[in-house]
């Protein structure tokens, strides 16, 4: 177990900043996810920790000890690739060993830790096959195993679920929380899939464009996302959201077509400004008559749930509805968004401006 | 109509004709026979008696297999002193220079180097000089330093010669390895030369066997450099012996033939037990395997 420091990292590939100036703090034992859009500057930043990258600016810390300069092998982490990465033409139990025996551990302790890394990860029958011999999800554990064996201070898995088919992914997101609960050891975990995110991570860190949007646990990040891009990462389906400008007196927001759609309760003075409403969508519920009229347009029914597709005053927005619900497209529908479930971002910074009371009128 | 030909006689339960299929067939089977004929030729041609070299067809099986021509041609090609002297040659060329090579295309294509690609640029280099524009200098140059008829005068400029297309080669392979590999290495506390070793070597064998086939054949059979380089007979080469064949006034085609046999046997063992490396060396690289 250790913690990780990140103070004002800095990467820059030549003239270009990739990585903006990163400040984190990971606390021992924890499970930190990394995540944002393709190109944010995640993995780069775990390979930093890595030591496969060099730092431009800035100190990365492992137990208040700054590893800048330290080779990766120096550094007590191990790393869990996207393809693997296993070397080929060594068996499960080679690949397992070969750090310890690079470290010059005698043999019947590499193999008590090879055993034990098996059983752990169920791999007992699979330590004499070659990589190429087993399935995706075996040469994932195989990946893990190898981490494993080396008790190192922390793990670091670079989108080790994406070359999954989704219902491994789903069993190894399970399998990989429950290591960590067994195994207490300090993860850094990079992933572009948010539900992969919010379903493992003690605190995630939703990165953008080199720089962190927030951080925070799971519900912190979904509940109160502190701006627009954060809130529309995280959730699926994704957070509507609605630009207009915020009439005086309660009135509601005013929309590109020219109607006012009410949206509860805000401060009073930020009436006339350009906002943007956000809603999720299971915090659209349908009324019973009475709330805001609606068209149907799409209505995609999950089993569990059904997502419609909706047309309110020109603007399209996604409701979860959670119950069995007989509707078709172009049907009229009734609306109400959910009491104190609204969010406001300024159109221009996409700052949250206020977490809305809304819809307590209705 | 010929949909209608077709469909009726997958109907009739017969697959169809390919008739591309078949003219490749046919074209592989001429090419096949281009190649064969020469060696036919030699293998025949050996075994024959000069009075039969001239009487029969080139292409018509001995009566007579004359295996003495062997033994004659053994003696008269100095074949106990040939055969030592490219066995040495070539048994310390290949293998050391498949062994540097792969280090420098490692080196080159995992390890970030400031004039990396212009070191590079300069190894390519060497590939595309015919070796012998170079005879001349080589030979002033191996003279100097004192190399002329001597094992390593000869193995020196193989290897300036060798290295460099196999440089190439390598190069290519070792930067279509995925770097997560190396960089998996390099976590587990794997120094550039164990990472070389343990994990590219190995995963090169195909590769490397491809280009050890090429690498024998060429040194086993290479003759203008070994004649300029080596003049003391005793020193002399199987392709050199072979000219001793050549005389003035006698032309034996038996021996002649027996010693080209016995010449190229070595190099044709080795391709069938590497071949089927060969093979895939030839295509690895080409897909993500």
């Amino acid at each position: 177990m250790a913690s990780v420091t990140i103070s004002n990292v800095r990467k820059n590939y030549g003239a270009v900043p990739v990585i903006h100036g990163v400040d984190i703090d990971i606390h021992h034992g924890e499970f930190v996810v990394l995540v944002g859009p393709s190109g944010c500057g995640k993995s780069t930043l775990l390979r930093m920790i890595a030591g496969l990258e060099n730092i431009s600016d800035g100190t990365i810390a492992i137990d208040d000890k700054v590893v800048n300069h330290l080779e990766p092998k120096d550094r007590d982490i191990a790393m869990v690739f996207q393809n693997y990465a296993l070397y080929p033409q060594m068996t499960v139990a080679q690949n397992m060993s070969f750090a310890l025996e690079l470290a010059k551990v005698d043999k019947a302790t590499i193999r008590q830790k090879v055993d034990a890394a098996a059983a752990i990860l169920g791999l007992e029958p699979l330590l004499d096959r070659k990589p190429a011999q087993l399935s995706g999800g075996q040469r994932q554990r195989v990946a893990m195993g190898r981490a494993i064996v080396r008790n190192p201070k922390v793990f670091l898995f670079d989108e080790p679920l994406s070359n999954l088919d989704a219902k491994l992914r789903v069993a190894m997101r399970a399998e990989i929380k429950s290591l960590h609960q067994r195994l207490g050891t300090t993860i850094v975990y990079v992933t572009h899939d948010q539900i992969e995110a919010m379903t493992m991570a003690d605190r995630i860190v939703v990165l953008n464009a080199g720089r962190v949007e927030q951080i925070g646990t799971p519900l912190e990040l979904y509940d109160r996302p502190v701006n627009r891009f954060v809130a529309g990462f995280i959730g699926s389906p994704a957070m509507n959201f609605v630009a207009g400008t915020l009439q005086a007196g309660q009135a509601g927001l005013k929309v590109a077509s020219g109607a006012v759609i009410p949206i509860g309760p805000y401060p009073a003075e930020f009436a006339g400004r350009q906002v943007e409403f956000g809603i999720r969508p299971e915090h659209i519920q349908v009324a019973d008559g009475n709330g805001l009229e609606a068209r149907v347009e799409v209505v995609e029914p999950t089993g569990s749930e059904t997502h419609v597709v909706i047309d309110m005053a020109g603007e399209k927005l996604v409701a979860l509805i959670r119950h069995r619900i007989s509707i078709t497209a172009g049907d009229a529908m009734s609306v109400v968004f959910e009491e104190g479930q609204g969010h406001l971002f300024d159109a221009d910074s996409g700052q949250r401006l206020t977490h809305t009371s809304a819809t307590a009128a209705m | 109509m010929t949909a209608s030909v077709e469909t009726a006689a997958a109907q009739a339960g017969k697959p169809p004709r390919d008739w591309v299929l078949i003219s490749l067939w046919i074209s592989l089977v001429v090419v096949a026979a281009v190649w064969i004929a020469p060696f036919v030729f030699i293998v025949f041609t050996s075994l024959k008696s000069t009075a039969q070299v001239m009487t029969s067809s080139a292409f018509a099986p001995p009566t007579d297999p004359q295996f003495s021509n062997f033994t004659a041609a053994w003696a008269r090609g100095r074949f106990s002193t040939t055969v030592v002297n490219s066995v040495i040659i070539t048994a310390v060329k290949v293998p050391l220079g498949l062994f540097l090579s792969a280090m420098a295309a490692y080196a080159l294509a995992k390890i970030p180097m400031r004039f990396g690609k212009l070191i590079l640029v300069l190894i390519l280099f060497g590939t595309m000089i015919p070796f012998q524009v170079m005879l001349a200098p080589i030979f002033t140059l191996v003279n100097g330093f004192g190399l002329i008829d001597t094992y390593p005068g000869v193995i020196l400029p193989y290897l300036a010669f060798g290295i460099p297309y196999q440089v190439f080669i390598l190069y290519g392979f070792f930067r279509n390895i995925p770097h997560e590999l190396s960089e998996a290495a390099r976590i587990d506390g794997a120094s550039h030369f164990t990472t070389f070793r343990r994990v590219f070597l190995p995963v090169s064998l195909p590769v490397l066997a491809a280009l050890f086939i090429l690498d024998f054949v060429a040194t086993w059979n290479e003759f203008a450099m070994a004649l300029v380089l080596l003049q003391d007979r005793e020193m002399w080469t199987l392709p050199l012996g072979l000219s001793a064949f050549q005389g003035q006034f006698s032309r034996d085609y038996g021996q002649l033939n027996a010693a080209i046999v016995m010449t190229v046997l070595p190099a044709i063992i080795v391709y069938l037990i590497f071949q089927r490396y060969f093979v895939s060396g030839l295509t690895s690289g080409a897909v993500k395997g």
